[in-house]
């Protein structure tokens, strides 16, 4: 019996390690082109380690790669991608919180109607939205701005993040919000004294989610932005797509990892609780 | 002075009717139950009374105001829930302040009050934990300092022993009833579980399907309730209920008792032996203590089917007119199960209902 149930366990820590090793080769490419020099890339193997690291790549893919005409490298693509991230994620997650909290907690006439709308919201095929939102941005003097964007981003996310709270705060028992009613807490009371100190894992996963949504989105970044406003995604397009004499993989690859830094930041600071978060509700019962 | 009066109060959701006319009206320092089957309604009346909830029409008086239309905050009272409704991210101290905080309480007192709702519940070594830190009689304790803590004019209790195990349910009753008696408080207290309901009532509201089937003191309840539904709600084991017939016999007005045997005619105490009910089908409620076991050829001989040990007394199930009864009877002479034994029910505290209303007969 033993035996047995060893080997098995060896089958199956086996094949997890190769799948683990399937999905992290292509960063481990990326990782050593992008410290390689492109004469090394030519002469070696892919896979190979490089013999001598250099951060040249990195060096030219922030400041001075070409991307389209202009080469000033990704960094002002960066910095708008962060000027458009910082406060999209707030307000949305912000917004999805109070919405969350309003239609768990202060349900009135027609909340489960607007509810399922709002739910509606999740599901729909961005590009749809595209010439009705560049009107409406149109209308409001943000085409093609940062603000605009944020604008676009927060609306988009507001779907999912009402959906996260509402479904955390439905798990609060409504008891707590009827014995601070009677301790003479009201509305934004409760909520910020009993229902926010309570949000942290379900505060995580939406800010990890709507972060990763937005620094990762490409179709509003392309659609709706200006020569100033391009957020990174469309920089690294951009810089991918600019042929010159030569394919500078090691580049294209630093280039890359620069525009998913952040995101792994991210998880790697906010994953535990990301993992917490979603099965809480499990757990809790 | 009245405490608390509920006028008429009535609550609808579109077509179903979950109170249907309620009217109840208590003094101050009495301590009120709500009893009844879950989906009775108590609750919904709790939370009118709260003011979580609004009344479909009539009136709620606390303290001889009109408070219909007042915020539950306003109201001057204080609730402890089921699930005790601690504030998870603060612990005990923060918990019974922050109704003091929200009514802008200086710090001073705060801590003057906390201080003496924590020695008075024994809970001042936990003031420094959170709510999951606790048991669940802590979290109780410290769910009734944080209504002790405001000095309402009424304390409104929800089913509060329900998610205590059994041991720890009979002290916290105990205590709530202590404290009942020292504080002399007016208390509304909802609960289903009719021990509670006689245990630590003034005065009992039973109720069923929106409706109070009767309204007085644990003792009435018990002794005259007032139909068939309070006689067998209230009472554990439940009250016998012996369909039967009103009968004459030589001038003496009675029922017909049959066992294992031939009927036997028990005759019924004046105040029930009305010579115009004669011959009229009736239901005879008999507590389960009104049996006596009687010596043979005295009372009715009855076959015991099973009989239940429980220390000072011993249950005895049989049959009388084809019902099945249970009979509370002293452990020293209680037959064993298949034999005959001779029960000799006393009629003197006896009830009789009305077959088809169901209502007890005067």
């Amino acid at each position: 019996m033993a035996d047995q149930s060893k080997f098995w366990r060896t089958v199956i820590y086996g094949v997890l390690f190769l799948v683990a090793v399937y999905y992290l080769l292509p960063l481990y490419v990326m990782l050593t082109t992008s410290v390689k020099s492109m004469d090394e890339i030519r002469a070696g193997n892919l896979l190979s380690l490089p013999l001598d690291i250099t951060f040249a790549a990195w060096s030219k893919a922030w400041s001075s790669a070409c991307t389209g005409v202009d080469c000033g490298g990704l960094a002002p693509y960066f910095w708008n991608s962060v000027m458009m991230v910082i406060p999209a994620v707030a307000i949305s997650t912000v917004l999805g919180a109070v919405n969350g909290y309003v239609l768990s907690k202060w349900q009135f006439r027609g909340s489960e109607v607007v509810f399922a709308m709002i739910l509606f919201g999740v599901f729909i095929p961005f590009q749809v939205l595209l010439l009705p939102m560049a009107q409406t941005l149109g209308v409001f003097g943000m085409a093609s701005s940062i603000s605009g964007l944020v604008f676009v981003h927060v609306v988009c996310g507001l779907a999912s993040t009402t959906l996260f709270f509402r479904n955390y705060y439905v798990g609060i028992p409504d008891e707590l919000i009827k014995a601070a009613r009677l301790d003479g807490a009201g509305f934004w009371r409760i909520f910020f004294r009993i229902i926010l100190p309570m949000s942290t894992p379900i505060l995580t996963v939406t800010v990890i989610w709507q972060f990763t949504q937005i620094w990762n989105d490409f179709l509003f970044g392309v659609v709706f932005s200006s020569i100033e406003s391009r957020p990174i995604t469309v920089g690294l397009n951009n810089l991918a797509n600019t042929s010159t004499s030569v394919k500078e993989y090691n580049v294209d690859m630093a280039a890359a990892l620069i525009a998913a830094l952040p995101t792994i930041v991210v998880y790697v600071l906010a994953g535990k609780y990301f993992v917490r978060g979603l099965t809480a509700g499990a757990v809790k019962g | 002075m009245g405490a608390l009066a509920i006028k008429n109060v009535t609550k609808s959701f579109g077509d179903t009717h979950i109170l249907k006319g309620i009217n109840i009206e208590i003094d101050a320092g009495q301590f009120l139950i709500l009893v009844g089957p879950s989906g009775c309604g108590k609750s919904t009346l709790m939370n009118i009374i709260a003011g979580l909830e609004a009344p479909t029409s009539g009136e709620v008086h606390i303290a001889d105001r009109v408070v219909n239309n007042v915020a539950p905050k306003d109201r001057d009272i204080a609730m402890v829930f089921q699930s005790y409704a601690l504030y998870p991210t603060m612990n005990v101290r923060q918990n019974i302040a922050f109704g003091l905080e929200t009514r802008k309480v200086p710090k001073a007192e705060q801590d003057e009050i906390i201080a003496r709702v924590a020695k008075m519940l024994q809970i001042e070594h936990l003031l420094g934990r959170k709510p999951s830190e606790l048991s669940g009689g802590q979290r109780q304790r410290v769910a009734m300092g944080r209504a002790l803590a405001r000095n309402p004019k009424l304390f409104l209790f929800d089913e509060p022993l329900s998610n205590l195990d059994a041991k720890l349910r009979v002290e916290m009753r105990a205590e709530i009833k202590q404290l009942h008696q020292r504080l002399k408080t007016t208390i509304v207290y909802v609960t289903h579980d009719q021990i509670e309901a006689m245990t630590l009532g003034d005065r009992i509201a039973v109720m069923k399907d929106g409706v109070i089937q009767q309204f007085g003191s644990p003792q009435e309840i018990y002794d005259a309730p007032a139909n068939l539904f309070v006689a067998g709600f209230i009472g554990s084991p439940a009250m016998n209920f012996i369909p039967c017939h009103i009968a004459e016999q030589q001038g003496v007005i009675g029922v017909a008792l049959q066992g294992e045997g031939e009927p036997v005619f028990c005759a019924l105490p004046p105040r029930l032996a009305q010579a115009g009910r004669v011959g009229q089908a009736v239901i005879l409620g008999l507590r389960p203590e009104q049996f006596d076991l009687a010596g043979a050829g005295n009372g009715v001989a009855c076959r015991i089917r099973i009989i239940e040990p429980t220390g000072p007394d011993t249950m005895l199930f049989s049959q009388l007119n084809g019902r099945d009864i249970i009979a509370r009877v002293h452990p020293r002479h209680a037959p064993q199960p298949g034999e005959l034994a001779w029960l000799a029910p006393d009629l003197g505290k006896a009830v009789l209902f009305d077959a088809v209303t169901e209502t007890r007969l005067s």
